[in-house]
């Protein structure tokens, strides 16, 4: 395992995106692979933090970058790839609820599930403690939120997209983002006081 | 209708606020209330420190050994395409030929009956599991994926 926090998108990987989308659909077999190597960390990320398991995840990961490159034909290369990816790894993990029987309202089982994948803390000051202590909770919180609460926070917090790229990733409009991510928030807010006081 | 703390805006512009995503007047608009308002302003800084936890936090994520090859190419993808419905044909006539065969040397009636017992067995199994995946094809939901 490695440890890896959201990998940063810039303008720049945007244009170079394009440019290997652009080869990967010529048949280029390394523009797949440099396609993939830079975009499933970020697949699999969501994907986890949707599940809260980590075989799960690889799976619908693995379906999912398999599903990008079968529906690549049909990519609009001046799109951006990670929102397109996200959409594919969320209709993955649907699926995969439904073959289980779950509802995008259940929670994940086990309150330590995502957790238990946080990257283990490095020996430091207190403060470095602290911080470690507030992320556990957050991400225990988060853990016992509805999935539709916690994939659009874990989308604009952890994953960093914008408002337009979480509207196209959960098939919403633009304009009611905002008012989803507040309540979203809130619910996150009050499930932290919940479990003890003020967490700034 | 202004709320008790004085607020005349939507509470949601507070998330706005916090990811910088508010044109200037709105912008404009929170910061002079948040300066008069404490309870505005302790849940601005409760959703910054939430938001800063989340995005600082670090995951264990699979080495790139654990990754399975990069997906096919288009070239590989046909020659696969074209493998296996050939494979299967010549398993299919292969297993057929040899069913065909056993019941013309054999005379025995337990032997006839075991022989097309397992052959309704395995046809049962494999025409159910073919009407679930026809099934399951005709309500993909990848086809709603926008593009």
């Amino acid at each position: 395992m490695v440890e890896s926090a959201a990998p940063a998108l810039v303008a720049g990987d945007a244009e170079s995106d394009r440019q290997l989308v652009d080869q990967a659909k010529a048949g280029e077999p390394a523009a797949c692979d440099a396609l993939a190597r830079r975009h499933r960390r970020a697949a699999y990320l969501l994907a986890l933090q949707l599940l809260g398991n980590r075989d799960d995840a690889m799976d619908v990961t693995q379906d999912a970058m398999l599903r990008f490159f079968t529906t690549l034909k049909s990519f609009d290369a001046t799109r951006r790839v990670q929102p397109w990816l996200f959409t594919i790894v969320r209709n993955q993990v649907r699926d995969l609820w439904r073959r289980q029987q779950r509802r995008p309202g259940d929670a994940i089982g086990g309150s330590d599930a995502l957790v238990g994948q946080l990257a283990a803390p490095q020996p430091g000051p207190e403060a470095d403690l602290h911080r470690r202590e507030l992320k556990e909770r957050v991400w225990r919180a988060l853990a016992a939120l509805p999935a539709e609460k916690r994939e659009i926070i874990v989308l604009r917090d952890f994953h960093d997209l914008s408002y337009s790229d979480i509207a196209q990733v959960l098939g919403i409009p633009i304009g009611t983002v905002m008012s989803r991510l507040h309540g979203a928030r809130q619910r996150l807010r009050a499930r932290l006081e919940e479990e003890g006081g003020r967490h700034a | 209708m202004p709320e008790p703390c004085g607020r005349t805006f939507d509470e949601a512009l507070l998330s706005g606020y916090v990811d910088r995503a508010l044109v200037q007047r709105d912008e404009q608009r929170v910061r002079v209330h948040l300066e008069r308002c404490a309870k505005c302003r302790a849940v601005v800084e409760d959703l910054r420190a939430a938001r800063e936890a989340t995005m600082m936090s670090r995951f264990e994520t699979p080495r790139d050994d654990e990754w399975s090859e990069t997906p096919r190419t288009g070239s590989s993808r046909l020659l696969i395409g074209l493998g296996w419905p050939l494979a299967t044909a010549w398993a299919v006539l292969l297993i057929g030929y040899a069913l065909w065969g056993s019941w013309r040397e054999t005379d025995n009636l337990i032997e006839r009956l075991l022989l097309l017992g397992g052959v309704t067995g395995f046809g049962l199994l494999f025409f159910g599991v073919l009407l679930d995946r026809l099934k399951a094809a005709k309500t993909d939901r990848y086809r709603e994926v926008r593009k």
